[in-house]
């Protein structure tokens, strides 16, 4: 065989092996039971506490001092002051649980107001590096706290808000992407997610009802 | 969904190189969910420090050569059960120059048939295919020319 007729076979392989359709519909199902089932999509969130324990770490001490900011100061009432009157039938909610909830619902709030506002102003054209740029880092950083969010009580609790962390986090990876990579489909490719999730309707709801149970 | 947006785009070009890296369409449906299946509970691992499409086919590429070195490890411990059962067979008829191309690119060894199949049959770029692979630019260009002069040896005897 001369040089010739192995160039000519060589330029020939991806016709002379073509690929056959592959059924994508039955394939996406599979993949959709395996993974975006509830059970183990819990596992999942698990798995990146394990896997990156150092982020998931400096995630929780970022948002704890967030909670702890949020915190009212522990009373400083005198030791005799009386104790305030509990009805009868009422069990008192402990202080601390309470104030904790609530410091979630304010970290949430603030999240998902971030969020918001990260997607809002997100172009709907492919912008010059320097945006990608800036784009791309607040996507990571949010993309931290979605991913303790997901694991936090407030997403246990509410499934809702748990579904749409979870495709925030996938329209999050996608931004963060660009930092690395300008592709003028890119940008096209996020706001089609956005909008085949119904994310940011969702988002300004439950940003809406976070801020009313404040 | 945000998942089948992603699984939409990038379904196409994962199952064609896993076609064509393991030249079946069941098992490249399969490597194809297992893929995805993967990409998706380890998208915590994804830092965006490289495009989307490098990460998900790098881990194409780690799915199929983990099942083929389970299928080679499995087909040496059939061979050694069954080595003294075997008998001799009548020769084959001569193959098509088809089959003596995939016979070709299958006995290659792993790396330089995943280079000459991304670079020759899938047009990825040697930079696209350095970076999947985790090796420099000029290793990649050099297992390619190593693996198409293998080739070359093995079809030289092909009479057209």
């Amino acid at each position: 065989m001369d040089e010739k007729r192995f160039e000519d076979l060589i330029r020939d392989l991806p016709q002379d092996f073509d690929v056959p359709e592959p059924p994508f519909e039955e394939m996406w199902r599979v993949i959709e039971s395996a993974h975006f089932d509830a059970t183990v999509s819990a596992q999942r969130s698990r798995g990146f506490a394990r896997s990156v324990p150092w982020l998931a770490a400096a995630a929780t001490l970022l948002i704890g001092i967030g909670i702890g900011r949020y915190l009212p100061p522990k009373s400083s009432s005198a030791p005799n002051a009386p104790a305030p009157a509990v009805a009868a039938n009422e069990t008192p909610l402990p202080a601390d649980t309470s104030a904790v909830a609530d410091a979630y619902r304010y970290q949430t709030s603030r999240y998902l107001g971030q969020a918001a506002a990260l997607l809002i102003s997100l172009p709907a054209k492919d912008a010059n590096g320097k945006t990608d740029a800036t784009f791309a880092n607040k996507a990571t950083d949010l993309l931290v706290t979605t991913r303790l969010l997901i694991d936090s009580p407030a997403a246990a609790q509410d499934p809702k808000l748990r579904s749409l962390l979870e495709d925030l986090e996938l329209v999050l990876v996608q931004i963060a992407r660009l930092r690395t990579e300008r592709n003028r489909s890119d940008l096209d490719l996020i706001h089609q997610a956005v909008e085949q999730g119904d994310v940011l309707s969702r988002l300004n709801s439950a940003v809406a009802t976070t801020q009313s149970s404040e | 969904m945000a998942g089948r947006a992603l699984y939409d785009t990038h379904a196409p070009r994962v199952y064609s190189l896993a076609y064509r890296l393991s030249g079946d369409a069941e098992k490249a449906r399969e490597f194809t969910q297992d893929t995805f299946i993967r990409a998706f509970s380890r998208l915590s691992q994804f830092r965006g420090d490289a495009a989307f499409s490098t990460w998900l086919h790098r881990i194409t590429v780690t799915v199929i050569s983990n099942a083929r070195r389970s299928e080679v490890r499995i087909a040496r411990e059939v061979a050694l059960d069954e080595a003294s059962s075997i008998e001799m067979s009548a020769p084959e008829a001569e193959p098509d120059l088809k089959e003596c191309i995939a016979r070709a690119v299958e006995d290659l060894t792993e790396v330089y048939r995943t280079t000459l199949v991304m670079h020759d049959m899938e047009g990825y770029t040697h930079a696209e295919i350095a970076e999947i692979l985790g090796v420099p630019e000029g290793t990649c260009k050099s297992r390619l020319s190593a693996a198409r002069a293998q080739l070359r040896v093995a079809l030289a005897a092909f009479k057209e």
